[in-house]
């Protein structure tokens, strides 16, 4: 019915069904982006991949290497000590998770939905913990309760070391990275169903369990699968506060460098990688879930003033903060008294670390090195990959293996991907091994490590601006990369340097999944930490962590700064 | 039928006037055969149309129809799946987007926010290697084109909706394209300035001759800015012609449905030129060459009833009750019963006639269906859709 043909010109036949189909040709800029995605995809490969099936090799082979089977698995879970670690990590992950995301929620609930006073001093409080290795708050926890502690006597006779150490430390140290993703959730509630729920004479508790908790039900669930991850693979709080209690995080320590016992430890590697992985699977459901719910345009809530629910969200929260507050101080006290205890004089000798076990001053000195190297190369490797991942015209299936890839990490136990890259890395036939015991390989690592987040946020960033900038740029015959250059990396600035921070602060405080790659030459701050209180040098541990805390906190201080002045000038354009 | 709408000789914009007998027009575009699947879903199917030098085309249609689809191929942006494009007499149907002669404006504008506006035209200047004081006086000229010299310095976001649009028009001629592709251009702005940039961007494009195709589901930009509308719908053109042919004699019921108010009449061919609707026998001006008896159905535009000067012996002359009548500011919509049988209308009635005629609610009037105003089609062989 068309009359579209009758207007094709005089002895245009109408095309055949069969006709021939089109193949696009590739510009330089397609071949560009496309070989982009493939070193990243490449890479992602040689450095999580391989590490990986490496290990699962190995949890398959006897001492000699001969494969056998699952018998390793066999000989884990018929031994009741080890198979009893799993069940420790299981519930004290679990019991963690369930105090930390409450406290959170309730921190979270003060922020966003009351009229406390002092909420931005809360708020930054609450970070804190970020900041430092989870070492610190252990560390605290021992000076406070342990035997010669200064309130040993609040725990009635029970030891700080063992599950209650580690339910505390594990606690602190997360409680940030839950409040985050619950202040997100409660923040974006919409006022209109408060309104409508009012008007409809809810009481307010029926409008809590109806309204409240629903909206912000997938950010509970995303901060529960989050601090459960974060909590089973912890190495560091367990290690220094756990005792006799064994975990499976500080098993596969034991059995690799206690032991020597590599098949038995890539096992543990592999056990302890199935909850990680089953919790990365759920999370990724429900964030796809969270992202239907927020495309509704709400009107956001505001908080009326309420006096009585007002003070005593101040209360509570004062009550948490101070408890952060509490365990950062006494490490740094701690770190600065000449004896703690007994000799309060502030002196600076456990900041020897020269004279100490760990590498003394030369790990602050790597730390510092392999932060901004983790920074500067991860910030601009992460980034391009984000974006010739994102911004790639079709090639669908390198995309999608890109991306999947890119979340993979995310998923990966750090001391898990340390003992991937020992079998991997150390294996004589590998032609990349000379990056083993080097500098490269800890800055590798750690990327790879962190690179989930990272993507995610490059990714966010560069789907909020404009898809039409290849577009426009192709049609003016401008190479991407010039585009890149000029507008694309000028205007997700923010979200780079918010990369590089956390790069940063991550290569100064992470322990799992270096311990097994440092050299000599490259010992490392937060490793040195754990060396020295597992030689009994507690104080000079505290002043390690300490000074791990302080340069993280500068760092973060120095970018608020920076992004309020200077940069602030060079993005003048934001303002209208 | 209704190819014989000649498109509009290049003379009347390239200034050419002591040649006497124009040369036939050689398409500037030619698409032939185009269609485009994706997965089992065919968003072109089939689709041949050719665009003349300084043309200024619209894609009009509803969402889904594949107007954007159309534009996107045409540009690289999603290469078609079978068909092939020509342009300027060059095959460029597999080309990538940077091998192609166009220039685009988006609705969003995808104006780069970091850079000056200045920076923005010169965009694509610059990498063409230009001396830098070519690049400032192409900028200049550009920027005066549209009439922003003055604000060379400002960022996008210091810009209203209607001068980010300008600047995307200027970014988008610096490099002199053959083609000009308009997406939607005018669909974020408010309704005022809408109405103001049409004609400016209309004039633009007759100043400088520059062959443009422009996508909208907006049917009054596309009538008055158009040469030639391009009416599509599921994937098919419905019809091509000028903005008058497109409304005063649509092809199809779909375009009679999509283009402007439409009176649709179920009925019944009684012989060649007399349907019979709802009990009222209509006369036709011209037959449809379909036999007698056939299922059709009669549009009627509701302005084109006439109320005046009915008297005598003029087909199609009814009898009708007034209804429903709705104060819309310029006119009046009114129903129309037509006394005796179960014909009703819609018209418009003009200010004037209702207060002349002493039109109201109750009234008993007597009106004309103009024959030459009846576009009839056969109605699809029932269980069709």
């Amino acid at each position: 019915m068309s009359t579209g043909t009758t207007f094709a010109a005089a002895g245009a036949a109408p095309a055949a069904s069969s006709a021939r189909a089109i193949r696009p040709r590739l510009s330089r800029d397609d071949v560009t982006l496309r070989l982009l995605v493939l070193a990243i995809v490449v890479a992602l490969v040689v450095f999580v991949v391989l590490p990986l099936s490496a290990l699962l090799g190995k949890a398959l082979e006897d001492h000699d290497g001969a494969f056998v089977g699952l018998a390793n698995f066999a000989a884990y879970f018929g031994d009741p000590a080890l198979a009893g670690n799993l069940f420790n990590s299981l519930w004290i992950s679990a019991l963690s998770t369930v105090i930390c995301v409450t406290l959170a929620f309730v921190f979270a609930y003060g922020l966003t939905r009351t009229c406390m006073p002092g909420r931005g001093v809360f708020k930054a409080v609450a970070q804190i913990p970020i900041l430092a290795p989870s070492l610190l708050p252990a560390i605290s926890l021992v000076y406070l309760f342990g035997n010669q502690g200064l309130l040993k006597g609040w725990l009635m006779g029970a030891s700080i070391y063992g599950p209650i150490g580690i339910v505390i430390g594990e606690v602190f140290w997360t409680f940030p990275h839950a409040l985050i993703i619950l202040t997100t959730a409660l923040a974006i509630s919409d006022a209109r169903l408060y309104e409508a729920a009012e008007a409809l004479r809810a009481s307010q508790r029926r409008i809590f369990f109806t309204v409240t908790l629903p909206g912000a039900r997938y950010g509970l669930i995303s901060a529960i699968f989050v601090v459960f991850t974060l909590v089973i693979t912890d190495f560091g709080v367990p290690k220094v506060i756990g005792g006799q209690f064994d975990v499976l995080a500080t098993d596969i320590y034991k059995q690799v460098v206690g032991q020597q016992n590599f098949q038995m430890g890539a096992v543990v590697g592999v056990v302890l990688l199935l909850p990680a992985v089953l919790a990365f699977v759920g999370d990724r459901i429900v964030q796809r879930r969270q992202a239907a719910l927020l495309s509704a345009r709400a009107v956001p809530l505001i908080p009326k003033p309420n006096r009585a629910v007002d003070l005593t969200f101040f209360a509570i929260c004062s009550v948490i903060a101070l408890a952060v507050l509490v365990i950062l101080a006494v490490a740094v006290f701690a770190s600065l008294a000449t004896f703690w205890p007994y000799n309060l004089t502030p002196s600076l000798k456990n900041y020897d670390f020269d004279n100490m076990d760990g590498g003394g001053w030369a790990s602050y000195g790597n730390s510092l090195t392999l932060a901004a190297l983790t920074a500067v190369f991860g910030a601009a490797i992460i980034f391009t990959g984000a974006y010739a991942i994102e911004k790639t015209p079709r090639f669908g299936a390198g995309r999608a293996v890109g991306q999947l890839l890119a979340l993979l990490p995310l998923a990966v136990p750090g001391l898990v991907l340390g003992l991937g890259y020992i079998f991997f890395f150390n294996d004589p036939a590998n032609p990349l091994g000379f990056l083993y015991g080097g500098m490269a390989i800890l800055v590798i690592c750690t990327i790879s490590h962190f690179y989930s987040v990272a993507h995610l946020t490059a990714t966010t960033a560069l789907k909020q601006i404009d898809p039409e900038f290849e577009t426009v740029s192709a049609s003016l015959k401008v190479p991407v990369w010039r585009t890149f250059a000029v507008v694309t990396v000028p205007v997700c600035l923010p979200a780079i340097l918010d990369i590089a921070i956390y790069l940063f602060v991550n290569a100064m405080t992470t322990v799992s999944a270096l311990v097994f790659l440092y050299s000599p030459d490259t010992t490392l701050a937060a490793i040195a930490v754990l060396n020295m209180d597992d030689a009994g040098d507690i104080a000079p541990a505290a002043a390690m962590a300490t000074m791990i805390l302080l340069t993280s906190a500068a760092v973060r201080i120095a970018y608020t700064v920076l992004t309020r002045g200077l940069l602030g000038r060079a993005q003048a354009w934001r303002r209208r | 039928m209704l190819d014989k709408s000649a498109p509009l000789a290049p003379a009347q914009y390239a200034p050419a006037p002591h040649v006497p007998p124009p040369p036939p027009p050689v398409p500037y575009l030619e698409v032939r055969g185009l269609s485009k699947r994706f997965g089992p879903f065919v968003a072109l199917q089939d689709v041949d149309l050719d665009v003349y030098p300084g043309e200024f085309v619209s894609f009009l249609g509803p969402s889904g129809c594949g107007k954007t689809t159309l534009l996107r191929a045409i540009s690289g942006l999603d290469v078609q799946t079978t068909g092939s494009i020509r342009q300027a007499g060059r095959d460029i149907s597999d080309l990538p987007v940077s091998r192609r002669d166009f220039g685009i404006v988006f609705q969003s504008y995808a104006l780069f926010p970091n850079l000056t506006i200045a920076d923005n035209v010169g965009y694509g200047l610059v990498s063409t290697g230009r001396p830098r004081a070519e690049i400032a006086k192409r900028v200049e000229e550009l920027l005066t084109l549209v009439g922003l010299s003055e604000q060379a310095k400002k960022y996008p976001a210091q810009l209203s909706g209607g001068q980010q649009q300008r600047v995307a028009l200027a970014r988008a001629l610096a490099l002199s394209p053959g083609l000009l592709l308009l997406d939607e251009p005018l669909s974020a702005l408010d309704a005022r300035v809408r109405a103001r940039l049409r004609g400016e961007v209309r004039d633009l494009q007759r100043r400088l001759g520059i062959t443009t195709i422009m996508v909208t589901h907006d049917q009054e930009e596309a009538l008055t800015m158009s040469d030639r509308i391009v009416v599509m719908s599921r994937g098919r053109i419905e019809q091509v012609g000028t903005p008058d042919e497109i409304y005063a004699r649509p092809a199809t019921a779909f375009v009679a449905d999509f283009v402007g108010k439409m009176n649709f009449l179920k009925g019944r061919l009684v012989t060649a030129d007399h349907v019979e609707v709802a009990g009222a026998t209509l006369t036709l001006a011209e037959g449809i060459g379909v036999g007698a008896g056939a299922a059709v159905t009669v549009c009627l535009r509701p302005e084109d009833i006439v109320v005046r000067a009915v008297e005598g012996d003029r087909p199609n002359r009814l009898a009708m009750q007034v209804g429903v009548m709705e104060f819309i500011g310029n006119h009046f919509s009114t129903t129309l019963h037509a006394v005796g049988t179960s014909l009703n209308l819609s018209a418009d009635l003009s200010i004037n006639d209702v207060r002349d005629l002493g039109i109201c609610p109750g009234a008993t009037i007597t009106v004309v269906l103009p024959p030459e105003r009846l576009r009839v089609f056969p109605d699809p062989p029932a269980t069709g859709h």
